[in-house]
């Protein structure tokens, strides 16, 4: 009986791997590409300064003095960052001038099977956060779980789990489900589902998101040249009380020493950042936004100092004569 | 169900470990990297923005 059963789940997998369908990428990253071509994880307003210290390559160990001033929506700030990591173990960590704690651990267990915790400490109560989180990835697919602060007495706090496979070359679907249990004797449930399109030469990409609240959100992501990509999404929210629609396009250009990202949305904003590298150790960045519908402007600049305590030998550069 | 008291252990355990991260981890990393790296860096130019 078991031998049966062994032939056959072994029989199952044989088939399954033959069919060579190719690792779908993971949930959280479904709009990976969008989100590096868009400028909304990288706009900033006001003056901000980075100076980051490489001490060592391998294992990597960083420290960052960040220094942030003249923001229209955030107070002036100081953080310290540092960073380790090695084959197996990411280690992150940052403090703000206020004694605001916030870490993140990864530790990876064998290609694919990754455990990570992330952590917010504050002085405030109720700021307080930890996610426990385990991300699978096989050869066809990605499943995650996280636990978002939940507590060993009642076990209480939101629960998230995802699974994404691919289903031929192109195509794979999956979903989320989010679980919130605020109190014991209270709990709801929440599921979404995923599709992404993978074109053959990987050069676009097309994915759409449905959420049970009525809102769906659906992006496209194209390499043009080596140099240009662009991407658009579309969010659409259609529910009892609201229905609403936001569609943004940009487009990012990749030159030798410069980064530039433009954007447009329905809202009427238009963005743009330019990230100029006069050498590989320093950096210049100019932002701006103009909101033309509540005729509001923010502008940033920014400077990124590398600088490391290591000679050109032990960074693995060739020796100059 | 756990008992009231193993409840509030629990919860006196969460507070002294959450603690013990928000004042340790920088300097859990630091002590890490300073320890790990190679070649071993000076303590002024880890904590110093301009050296």
């Amino acid at each position: 009986m078991t031998a049966a059963y062994s032939a056959l789940t072994s029989r199952f997998s044989q088939w399954r791997a033959e069919l060579g369908l190719p690792q779908p990428g993971t949930v959280e990253n479904i709009q990976k590409e969008v989100k590096s071509t868009h400028l909304n994880n990288f706009i900033f307003d006001g003056a901000r300064a980075d100076l980051t210290k490489s001490l060592s390559i391998n294992p990597v160990f960083q420290v960052t003095h960040s220094f942030a001033l003249g923001s229209q929506v955030s107070q002036p700030s100081y953080n310290f960052g540092a960073i380790f990591a090695n084959q197996n173990v990411f280690l992150q960590g940052g403090v703000d001038h206020d004694g605001n704690v916030n870490a993140r651990l990864n530790q990876g267990w064998s290609a694919g099977n990754v455990t990570k915790v992330q952590a917010q400490f504050s002085q405030q109560a109720g700021h307080n956060m930890i996610q426990l989180e385990q991300d699978y990835q096989g050869a066809d697919f990605s499943a995650n779980l996280k636990a978002i602060n939940p507590s060993p007495v009642d076990l209480t706090g939101i629960y998230v789990g995802n699974y994404l496979q691919s289903l031929s070359k192109n195509i794979a679907l999956g979903f989320e489900t989010l679980y919130q249990r605020p109190t014991p004797d209270m709990s709801e449930s929440t599921t979404s589902y995923l599709a992404k399109y993978t074109s053959n030469d990987r050069n676009w990409i097309a994915t759409a998101q449905v959420q049970s609240a009525g809102v769906v959100l659906a992006t496209y992501w194209q390499r043009l040249s080596e140099k240009l990509e662009v991407a658009g999404e579309l969010q659409l929210m259609t529910n009892s009380t609201r229905r609403d629609a936001i569609a943004t396009l940009g487009a990012k250009y990749d030159l030798r020493v410069a980064t530039f990202r433009a954007q447009l949305d329905s809202s009427g904003k238009v963005s743009a950042l330019l990230e100029q590298r006069f050498t590989p150790f320093f950096a210049f960045l100019v932002s701006g936004e103009l909101d033309h519908f509540k005729n509001a402007a923010k502008v940033g600049v920014g400077i990124m100092l590398e600088s490391t305590s290591l000679t050109p030998e032990e960074m693995g550069m060739p020796p100059q004569i | 169900m756990p008992s009231e008291e193993t409840k509030e252990s629990i919860i006196k355990a969460v507070e002294l470990g959450r603690t013990l991260l928000h004042y340790g981890w920088i300097p859990l990393i630091i002590y890490v990297g300073f320890t790990q790296s190679d070649p071993q860096p000076s303590l002024i130019k880890l904590i110093s923005p301009l050296a």
